[in-house]
């Protein structure tokens, strides 16, 4: 019932985002609401979202596949799924949003290094090609030597490029909110967090009914959700502590917009409330490890991350560089305030749908919740 | 969807056109040519003055200054500013260094230097160079007004080039900070990285669309042609005929004119203040105004501390 739910929500996304799709390739960019000076709007920070989904999916696959935990055996295939079908999601949104997608071959054949954009196209290309030769290897019958190696460099990178998000922002020192060295620090954390809700929902809704293990799991990934919820707190914390208390700056003036701006609801309900305390309650109670409501939990706090990531970023981009910027000239696109357009929103659903339903039919379709044989002379679980 | 029709490219020079301006038949210059079809590449480049044309040009304007004062006629800063211009090309590119110098106590808030580069560079809604900033200072009924022109700083450390992930802004020999338009991806990182909010995207738009129009309207159609022919900035020949094309989809800034300068011609915000309140020149060149003005006490630069180094110095 869940699922047909699910695919039904999926299809009903896709649906949608063809439209948009089709308006966005027919107009460019004119029906967007961002613009020159919130230059990056919802689908960057659904860019940010996925990748870090995808990113935390992956570091949650090598607790099977590269360390063995005889716990989470049998979960790694699913993982690597879920990183499989949210990065190209994530991919996909950050294509749509650039002013010239064909010239995208450019980042590859004349790309500037120096540039963490650059970096970034580059790492999650190799990501990706490790998602899936890893995905692929854990299905041979006989387990690869290679899978270790693989999820090892795998595992490097993902650190890196949840890191490269931050910097991405984080090398603007002219956005005080962004130019703070603990940014790139706190995006691994962020995007752990993301991929251990992913699993909740993947092992609660999921899972196989009738593995003893699954209430084990489901407890463990519980308990690593609250502590990386509190380790979440404290950056938040930290964060808004600090900008305020120098009342005067602009980082002040940005966490300001996130916490009383026109948005405000959004941090309080979904960010902190759905997001944080809600699953921070159930997750501590007996009713948290149960399959239904772990799942739940897990759905929750990716909606509170993605949340976060829009607050990450629009409020910065928010504040006139200068006093008066933007009554100075009045034109389409030239305005301080943001809110995504119904194209917008239209692409959004139809990139959320599709990875839904991507996601859907992996389950659907193919083994995931079991495992090669360990190396040659183990069984299939 | 509301795309123009393609109409062919005005087939004259950069120089001829503005001579057929000047000679107040712009329209129909606009008109005549536009039936005359060829084909303009986006690599195409504009003439420029060889040193030899500078320098011949240079002492043509010297002798014409030196009978002026002779007569008694005064002679405009605007004339001051193009002769030392027409020296400074005359030097070898590397030993030329543009600066822009504006005095806040002389402009007056016409918005002018907006509205003519606006027309020089054929800028489309929403993409603009050089906004003037209006400050108020004080509390009403007991206020003054600050007007703070904002073109590009081409910094000497400019944040928003490190950034492109297709260096497809850089600084180029003239040190200042250009745009390929061929080769920009149109990310958006430069923008979130400029801390004047100097940058803009071009999201296609144009003027003329989807405006009430007559069947017979005098002009439409070179209003339309007018939109779609070339720019000619970076010296190169743009035109904006396609909403998928460059520069659409691209991000645009301040050049500081770069084609006119390298013909011999102040920028166009230049030329046309009325307060006399934008300065450009050479600041490698002790005898240039700009040289003088940013050696006063007054001088000052936006967000200095940031060590961007920019080429526009204000005066206050
Ligand atoms: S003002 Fe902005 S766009 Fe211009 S050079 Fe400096 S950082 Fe770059
Ligand atoms: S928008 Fe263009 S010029 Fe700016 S960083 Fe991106 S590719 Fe480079």
């Amino acid at each position: 019932m869940l699922k047909r739910l699910l695919y039904i929500a999926g299809i009903l996304g896709l649906l949608i985002g063809l439209w948009g799709l089709y308006d966005r390739l027919v107009y460019g960019h004119m029906h967007a609401n961002y613009g020159s000076y919130v230059v990056w709007g919802l689908w960057v920070a659904l860019y940010m979202f996925f990748a870090g989904v995808a990113t935390g999916s992956f570091m949650l696959a090598t607790l099977d596949l590269l360390f063995d935990l005889p716990l989470f055996r049998g979960s790694g295939r699913m993982a690597l799924w879920g990183a499989l079908v949210t990065l190209p999601a994530g991919l996909a949104a950050i294509g749509l949003d650039l002013g010239h997608m064909s010239r995208i071959w450019k980042v590859y054949l004349q790309p500037h290094f120096g540039s963490v954009m650059a970096q970034l196209v580059w790492g999650y290309t190799i990501f990706l090609g490790i998602i899936i030769i890893s995905l692929w290897l854990s299905f041979q019958p006989q387990r690869s030597r290679w899978l270790k190696p693989i999820m090892a460099v795998g595992l490097i990178l993902a650190i890196f490029l949840s890191g490269g998000i931050g910097a991405l922002l984080g090398v603007n020192q002219n956005r005080v909110s962004w130019h703070v060295s603990n940014l790139p620090t706190q995006f691994p954390v962020f995007n752990l967090t993301s991929g251990v809700a992913l699993m909740l929902i993947a092992i609660g809704w999921f899972g196989p009914q009738h593995d003893p293990r699954r209430t084990q799991q489901l407890r463990v990934l519980s308990l690593a959700m609250i502590v990386l919820l509190l380790v979440k707190g404290y950056y938040l914390w930290s964060d808004v502590s600090q900008a305020l208390y120098q009342n005067s700056s602009h980082g002040a003036a940005a966490i300001n917009l996130v916490l009383f701006g026109p948005y405000g609801w959004a941090f309080w309900l979904l960010q902190l409330g759905i997001g944080m305390l809600l699953p921070l309650i159930i997750l501590t109670m007996p009713i948290g490890k149960q399959g239904f409501a772990a799942g739940l939990m897990g759905l929750c706090i990716l909606i509170g991350l993605a949340v976060a990531r829009a607050n990450i970023i629009f409020p910065a981009l928010s504040l006139p560089e200068l006093q008066g910027l933007g009554e100075a000239f009045h034109g389409p696109h030239l305005s301080f305030t943001y809110s995504p357009s119904l194209m917008e929103w239209a692409v959004t659903a139809g990139i959320v749908g599709a990875a839904t339903i991507g996601f859907l039919v992996g389950t659907d379709r193919l083994p995931l919740f079991t495992r090669p044989t360990t190396e040659a002379t183990g069984t299939a679980d | 969807m509301s795309r123009q029709p393609t109409i062919p490219l005005i087939p004259v020079s950069r120089r001829g056109f503005l001579g057929a301006l000047v000679a107040g038949a712009g329209a129909l210059a606009v008109a005549s040519v536009a039936s005359s079809a060829i084909t303009e590449k986006p690599t195409d480049t504009i003439d420029m003055l060889t040193p030899e044309e500078a320098l011949a040009a240079y002492e043509a304007e010297i002798a014409r200054l030196r009978a002026a004062r002779i007569s008694g006629t005064p002679i405009d800063q605007l004339e001051r500013m193009r002769t030392d211009l027409l020296r400074a090309l005359t030097k070898p590119v590397t030993e030329r260094r543009w600066v822009m110098v504006i005095d806040l106590r002389a402009c007056v808030g016409c918005h002018g230097c907006t509205i003519a580069c606006v027309a020089e560079n054929k800028l489309p809604p929403g993409v603009v160079y050089r906004p003037v900033i209006e400050e108020e200072i004080g509390r009403y009924p007991n206020v003054s007004r600050r007007f703070i022109p904002r073109p590009c700083m081409q910094c000497d450390n400019p944040p928003c080039t490190g950034v492109c992930p297709v260096s497809a802004t850089f600084t180029n020999e003239h040190g200042v900070v250009e745009v390929n338009y061929e080769q920009c991806i149109g990310c958006r990182a430069c923008i979130a990285a400029c801390p004047y909010g100097a940058r803009t995207f071009d999201f296609g738009y144009t003027y003329t669309a989807n405006t009430p129009s007559a069947a017979m309207m005098l002009g439409a159609e070179q209003a339309v042609s007018y939109e779609q022919t070339s720019t000619f900035e970076y010296s190169k020949v743009h035109a904006r005929r396609d909403l998928h094309d460059s520069p659409v989809g691209n991000v645009r800034k301040c050049h500081f004119c770069m084609h006119r300068v390298l013909n011999g011609q102040l920028p166009a915000c230049v030329t046309t203040c009325i307060g006399r309140a934008t300065f450009f020149g050479d600041a490698n060149d002790p005898e240039s105004l700009v040289s003088e003005l940013i050696a006063r006490p007054n001088v000052m630069r936006l967000k200095e501390e940031l060590g961007t180094e920019p080429r526009v110095y204000y005066l206050q």
